[in-house]
């Protein structure tokens, strides 16, 4: 289904993508040379790359093709339609929501657009702990350029750097934490602040308007609704992809694709679960666990102005000293959405007091933590019910109250008269004077906190030692001859850092490999 | 009724223990929304409708969470919250959904367990239930959890309505109000390496 008249009249690249209700009742059989399970970052890239060299190429995406056209700009009806379980992904505690993007493009779809490279730190940590000296920044540099290039990243320009962003910066400064505008992947922002539930106009450049239209184009075949379940294995080599399609109605169709090749891309919770599902590549023991995922918590600063911050972009600045993460670091990212959000992301009391918390929402500076959580968490079936089994590690628990510090000191300074806290009962901090004294008496524990995370992680580790990760430093899996894995959930370690451009560019990294290997 | 510190420290213990019991007995307790843990396969099982008890609870907890008479916001009577929340329990896989009714129904009448009351949630004067709630605020894990929860689908049901939105000085939908035009795909890249 072609299902962007828009491109064809301006002669762009055109995604087409086969729904379920095109797909007889018989089902379909399909031969390839490659298969990719999922497309968003990776998948969207990978299958764009080896298009790109003449592979006949077959996308299975579970999630529904929702064109840019039908995005509502409203928050509570993108949950439903484009994240997984329509917005209720937990872990297993149940007190930190998890969100991924369920549909055609993945979370590049839903996300903010917040471009950062992953911290060199990082990747020397990688070479020394899991001997991957390949993923140096040098190495990866010119796969970083070419993405970056690709998806038109820029540092915001200062009309994308609204009130609230500009105060996250001029707070910052004072108190001496390093702080900039953010770099994002699109082109000519309107500046709407829906990039969480689509971008409408297609400024933000997702793999829905980029990757994806141009493997299109290239000749791979896209299906929708389509879920992989079984991958047919023999001898270290995965034969087939089974899958199911399933329409509107309900009804469910099998599809069949031969391929020479495999590539997992559905995401860090996904695509551990279908190697268990599956019971493979799984010698190492360590498929699914690792599991990291940026717990973020949003914080709020009272001014006596008007900020309205959810106005302009969705991101708009960024401060912390992120480039070392190993040692403490943290991020913060200014941003807000709408009233749904402001209202769940932290406690603003009860009663009259909630009622004006709400009302004075549009008086709020904000902005989301971002911090370098130890991996250990893990994804795993408890019988047909997948679980993500994760809670904040008391290590984790300093760097979160030092993120919470920093806010705290960036709001004051900045002019705020209050500060609220994310936490299970409505915290403020009236003062800058009681900035310590209140963030230290804060305690790690379950439901203590309105955690979300955006960036799941790490269950399909990268090494080197095949007893201790589970895919190769090409991404190849250790226990399987034609199956790759370029997601998230290769990383070893969190990034701290939005991963989007480093899924992106591992993905054109592994595509390298493979095509190098012919 | 006036208790004794002695006889309340009492039946707070007994009521503990209950309450660590049946989060025992409920799993894995993922009480809050969203809360569903379901793998891709378990598709939710669509509509749901509210029972009575469900219904009056939502209300009334909204009635002292959330009280719009006299405010700049949108009366919450001209918005469907409740209805609102049914539809997002739709979206549910059924085990999830039966924990969170499960966690209402003990919300309702933990009032009852916890022995400082002898009536529902819902039946508590206003200024008994929003003490009950504090209480939960600070509870153990999973009355904490469990506040949480109703809190969360309070918010969604309210503010889910673009116009509650807009009392606030929220902007709602922005491109087609303003005529902002689509950009189409991407070209193709001119990369060569």
């Amino acid at each position: 289904m072609a299902d962007e008249p828009k491109a064809k009249i301006q002669g762009l690249p055109v995604l087409k993508v086969t729904p379920p209700e095109q797909i007889p009742d018989t089902g379909l059989q399909l031969e390839a040379d490659v298969v990719i399970i999922g497309s968003g970052a990776a998948g969207a890239v990978t299958a764009y790359e080896l298009s790109r060299s003449g592979a006949k190429v077959v996308v299975l995406e579970a999630g529904p093709h929702i064109p840019s056209a039908e995005f509502r700009e409203h928050t509570p009806t993108a949950f439903e339609t484009l994240y997984q379980d329509h917005g209720n992904q937990v872990n297993t505690t149940g007190d930190m929501a998890i969100f991924q993007g369920r549909c055609v493009g993945g979370s590049t779809v839903v996300n903010a657009a917040a471009c950062f490279r992953v911290p060199n730190q990082v990747l020397r940590n990688w070479a020394e702990e899991h001997s991957l000296e390949n993923l140096s920044p040098e190495a990866l540099g010119p796969y970083f350029e070419r993405v970056e290039r690709n998806l038109s990243v820029h540092q915001n320009e200062p009309h994308e750097v609204n009130y609230n962003g500009r105060l996250l910066i001029e707070g910052a400064k004072k108190v001496g934490i390093p702080a900039a505008p953010v770099s994002r992947n699109i082109k000519d922002c309107a500046l709407t602040a829906h990039c969480l539930s689509g971008c409408k106009t297609d400024r933000k450049q997702s793999m829905l308007v980029t990757y994806l239209p141009w493997a299109s184009e290239l000749g791979a075949t896209i299906l929708s609704g389509t879920r992989a379940e079984k991958l047919e294995v023999s001898n270290r080599r995965v034969t087939a992809v089974v899958a199911v399609a399933t329409d509107a109605s309900g009804r469910q169709k099998p599809v069949r694709v031969r391929a020479g090749l495999v590539v997992v891309a559905a995401g860090a919770v996904q695509t551990p679960l279908l190697f268990q599902r599956n019971k493979i590549g799984n010698s190492s023991g360590q498929v699914g666990l690792n599991f990291a995922c940026h717990p973020s918590l949003a914080v709020y600063g009272e001014h006596d102005k008007d900020i309205y911050a959810w106005v302009g972009a969705t991101m708009t600045s960024c401060a912390g000293d992120f480039e070392n993460p190993l040692k403490g670091g943290y991020l913060l990212e200014a941003g807000m959405i709408g009233p749904v959000s402001t209202s769940v992301g932290l406690d603003g009391g009860l009663g009259s007091d909630f009622v004006e918390f709400m009302e004075n929402s549009k008086k709020f500076q904000s902005a989301v933590t971002l911090i370098h959580d130890h991996n250990v968490g893990r994804v795993y079936l408890d019988g047909d019910r997948k679980r993500i089994e994760y809670d904040l590690d008391d290590r984790d628990f300093e760097s979160m109250r030092e993120a919470l510090r920093g806010t705290a000191r960036i709001y004051f300074a900045a002019g705020a008269r209050r500060v609220y806290l994310p936490t299970t009962r409505r915290t403020t901090i009236e003062t800058a004077d009681q900035v310590d004294s209140v963030i230290n008496s804060l305690k790690n524990g379950k439901h203590m906190y309105r955690l979300t995370s955006y960036h799941p992680q790490g269950t399909m580790r990268m090494g080197a030692d095949p007893a201790k990760s589970v895919v190769g430093p090409d991404g190849l899996c250790h226990d399987l001859d034609n199956v790759y894995v370029p997601d998230a959930s290769l990383f070893p370690s969190s990034l701290l850092v939005n991963p989007q451009i480093t899924v992106y560019t591992m993905a054109s990294y592994i595509s390298a490999q493979i095509l190098a290997r012919g | 009724m006036i208790q004794s510190a002695a006889g309340r420290r009492v039946k707070y213990k007994l009521y503990r223990r209950t309450f660590t019991k049946l989060s025992v007995l409920s799993g894995a307790s993922v009480l809050v929304l969203p809360a569903c843990a379901s793998d891709d396969s378990v598709a939710p099982t669509g509509s749901v409708t509210l029972t009575s008890d469900e219904r009056e609870l939502l209300e009334r907890f909204a009635d002292v969470y959330l009280p719009t008479d006299g405010t700049s916001l949108k009366p919450r009577g001209e918005v469907p919250v409740v209805d609102n929340i049914e539809h997002a329990l739709s979206l549910m896989d059924a085990p999830t959904r039966d924990q969170v009714r499960i966690g209402l129904k003990l919300f309702n009448y933990g009032s009852i367990l916890i022995g400082l009351h002898f009536v529902r949630f819902v039946g508590l004067s206003r200024e008994n239930r929003l003490a009950y709630i504090r209480r939960w605020e600070d509870g153990i894990e999973m009355q904490r959890g469990i506040s949480t929860v109703l809190k969360k689908l309070v918010c969604y049901g309210y503010w889910k309505d673009v116009e509650a939105g807009r009392a606030i000085g929220y902007q709602g939908p922005v491109s087609e109000p303003a005529g902002v035009v689509s950009l189409g795909n991407a070209p193709m890249p001119h990369t060569s390496g």
